[in-house]
């Protein structure tokens, strides 16, 4: 596992130089970032459970098959399965924002989990569908345009369901352009 | 590779769970000490040559019995060698300024670094005088901060300790 300081020193040991000024200029913007990332990471990971259930809640509402008997997220069991596959993906997601780096990302969940989920027959589309919610929503919250669930007739007693980040808004938006580009990694590698 | 980061990951990924607020805390912790580190990393690349080349030099004239027949440093091309591998520890030094750990000189220089030299009949006691004269010669604030030489110097002797 790498983080963004680690890269630079395997693709200089690569060409057995060292690291010069040119590679550390970029390393010193991770540092004057760094707030802001760990700010991103936390935004993430208080609200995981927020966004992991949207995802899923969202995924099912568009294709309401997956809930009927047969569909993939029926019965409860397989359900959770799917609640805790779209938690650990978005675990995942926050250490390679945390490093810098998405080879946690590939080393320790990417890799392989086309071939399981085909072995195990869950629908792809599906799961990068959820992956996609995901993303809009990790983004909303790291950028601060998070809104709270609309009122309806029915629901009166709606509660704030997620941590609002204390962070200046559009602080963190040089940061969430990379955590987008984590999200679509993981999108493209199950398409 | 060994930093405060990837340690961070790799506990909390151990545990199944998120980054926990003192994760981020170590991690902020580790980036307020890095600007002095890069500092070092970024003089020391730029004054790279001369620092292998005095470091060298110190070694041959502490043991001058190694330019003697059947010694270690007997032709031209096994003293080139030695400033080569001399080179070869700085740029881990300057590889673990950047990563802030000791990763890059555990794997790449100091593992197997003992059975190698004694298989090749090399002396160590020649690279300790060659990086003690490196740490010795560094001076703040003519050659970098107080700060990034207190880093520099703990992996010279990190190495040293290794070597020793």
């Amino acid at each position: 596992m790498l983080d963004a300081f680690s890269r630079a020193a395997v693709s200089a040991d690569a060409k057995t130089a060292c690291i010069g000024a040119g590679e550390i200029a970029s390393l010193k913007q991770y540092i004057a970032k760094a707030n802001t990332r760990l700010d991103a990471v936390n935004a993430i990971t208080s609200n995981a459970n927020c966004i992991v259930s949207d995802a899923v809640a969202g995924m099912i509402c568009e294709n309401t098959g997956l809930i009927q008997a047969g569909g993939n997220c029926y019965p409860n069991r397989r359900m959770a399965a799917c609640l805790r596959d779209g938690e650990i993906i978005l675990r995942y997601i926050a250490y390679a924002l945390l490093a810098g780096d998405a080879s946690v990302l590939d080393d320790r969940c990417l890799n392989g989990l086309k071939e399981t989920y085909i072995a195990l027959g869950v629908p792809l589309t599906s799961q990068a569908r959820a992956v996609a919610i995901m993303k809009a929503s990790s983004l909303a919250h790291i950028n601060e345009t998070n809104t709270e669930t609309q009122m309806t007739e029915s629901n009166q007693m709606l509660q704030q369901r997620y941590n609002k980040m204390a962070t200046v808004k559009g602080d963190c938006s040089m940061v969430s352009a990379e955590a987008a580009s984590y999200f679509d990694r993981v999108i493209s590698a199950l398409g | 590779m060994k930093s405060v980061v990837t340690t961070v990951v790799t506990a909390a990924d151990a545990a199944g769970r998120m980054p926990s607020a003192s994760d981020l805390e170590s991690v902020q912790g580790s980036i307020q000490r890095a600007s002095a580190r890069l500092e070092a990393a970024e003089k020391l690349a730029a004054g790279f040559d001369a620092v292998v080349k005095e470091a060298g030099n110190a070694c041959f004239s502490k043991y001058p019995y190694l330019k003697q027949a059947g010694e270690a440093g007997d032709n031209q091309g096994k003293v080139d060698k030695c400033y080569r591998d001399i080179g070869h520890y700085m740029r881990l030094i300057n590889y673990c300024l950047v990563v802030g750990g000791t990763g890059p000189l555990d794997e790449w220089g100091i593992a197997g670094a003992r059975e190698v030299y004694r298989t090749l009949n090399i002396p160590t006691a020649p690279y300790v005088a060659a990086f003690a004269q490196a740490r010795d010669r560094g001076c703040s604030p003519r050659d970098m901060s107080p700060q990034a030489l207190a880093e520099y110097n703990s992996l010279l002797s990190y190495v040293i300790e290794s070597l020793s």
